[in-house]
């Protein structure tokens, strides 16, 4: 698990924070856009190993909580080199847009207050709003089939809204009851995560 | 200062493990950790956050802990954020990959992740009504929130969610 895959060991820390890094600096978007991109640097560019290990891969880094596209680095990079390898997978990832974000708190912050930014921010606003309805419908499409998941949904839904709990308590409800409710045999297939 | 830079580290700890399905969850708790709770950030900051966030590389949880640690401690703060919201996922990575590596194809593993993705529906729905309620103020937004839903289930696939979120932002500029 922790040996280089290619079994020459040749592969160097910094060959692996460069590879990250750009994948960091140039993906827009969510966690699958990013998985896209390093499934193109890690298997087809440089081969470093091939789909079937790069999809197992995948499979853990949705399971576990947090942004998608830095769980899959750490687990990229430490089946490249261990833990270092991790670790540089992780900095390479998170790197380019600590970055840019800090250049734009700092350069761009003065600028927030003029009328015409605020202008075009607050249409960009609506525009994430239109956005979240979509990922909303697109997720309730690919999941809310049957009675039982509209109803651990809706019970979901009366965590945050009704009864006003920390938006985690909601995932953890709905995670116990579908342990509960679904059996084992019976979990419908399709529970790729995609935005 | 040490306790303002505590409060960070575990405002953005709950973000990052709460942070299940992609990036428009994080959102919903962006709001209820930074805006409702700390009230660190006003509702139209985090809008501007958002947005930032979309048009520059890298997930949202991450460009905001960066953002909203500068705001509140400088860079200091802006680190202390960012390994504060990858870490407790990190963790559980190092300690338990092995493990999830043999659960995964559990069918029990399955049913509980099958209810958390519904978890994560009912939070994308919460934060469409309470985003929505609050950027929706009149009939003019009301229209182009519809109009940018409907235009991203027209072609969904074909356009970047990005795009939408930029081109209502030039819209409002040339309209307003």
């Amino acid at each position: 698990m922790t040996s280089s895959p290619t079994g020459n060991g040749k592969i160097t820390l910094g060959e692996i924070f460069w590879v990250f890094f750009r994948v960091g600096l140039f993906t827009l978007g969510g966690g699958l856009a990013m998985a896209t991109v390093m499934r193109h640097e890690l298997v087809l560019r440089k081969r470093w190993y091939d789909d079937k290990a790069f999809m197992a891969e995948m499979a853990t880094a949705t399971i576990v909580p947090g942004a998608i596209a830095v769980n899959l680095a750490f687990l990229q990079g430490r089946r490249l080199r261990g833990r270092l390898g991790a670790l540089a997978a992780v900095l390479g990832t998170i790197l380019p847009s600590f970055g840019i974000i800090l250049l734009v708190a700092w350069v761009a912050a003065p600028y927030f207050a003029n009328p015409k930014v605020a202008t075009f921010f607050q249409g960009c606003a609506v525009g994430v709003g239109g956005q979240l309805a979509f990922a909303g419908y697109a997720f309730g499409r690919k999941l809310l089939h049957g009675r039982r998941s509209l109803l651990i949904c809706s019970l979901g839904l009366g965590v945050v809204a009704g009864l006003r709990l920390h938006p985690i308590w909601a995932v953890v409800t709905t995670g116990l009851l579908g342990f509960l409710l679904y059996r084992p045999e019976a979990v419908p297939m399709p529970a790729d995560q995609s935005e | 200062m040490f306790t303002t830079l505590v409060q960070l580290a575990l405002s953005f700890a709950l973000i990052g493990l709460g942070a299940y399905g992609g990036g428009m969850v994080t959102i919903p708790l962006i709001q209820h950790e930074l805006v409702d709770g700390r009230h660190w950030l006003t509702f139209a900051e985090m809008a501007r956050l958002v947005a930032i966030a979309q048009m520059t590389p890298g997930p949202i949880a991450i460009n905001a802990a960066t953002y909203v640690g500068f705001g509140i401690a400088g860079i200091v703060g802006s680190m202390v954020a960012t390994a504060a919201v990858v870490l407790p996922s990190l963790t559980i990575l190092a300690w338990l990959a092995p493990l999830i590596d043999r659960v995964r194809e559990n069918q029990r593993t399955k049913a509980i992740q099958w209810g958390v993705q519904l978890g994560v529906v009912s939070l994308i729905l919460f934060a469409t009504w309470s985003y929505g309620r609050s950027v929706i103020t009149d009939g003019w937004s009301l229209a182009a929130a519809a109009g940018s839903f409907a235009l991203l289930v027209a072609l969904e696939g074909k356009l970047h969610p990005m795009a939408v979120v930029l081109a209502m932002g030039l819209l409002w500029l040339v309209c307003f």
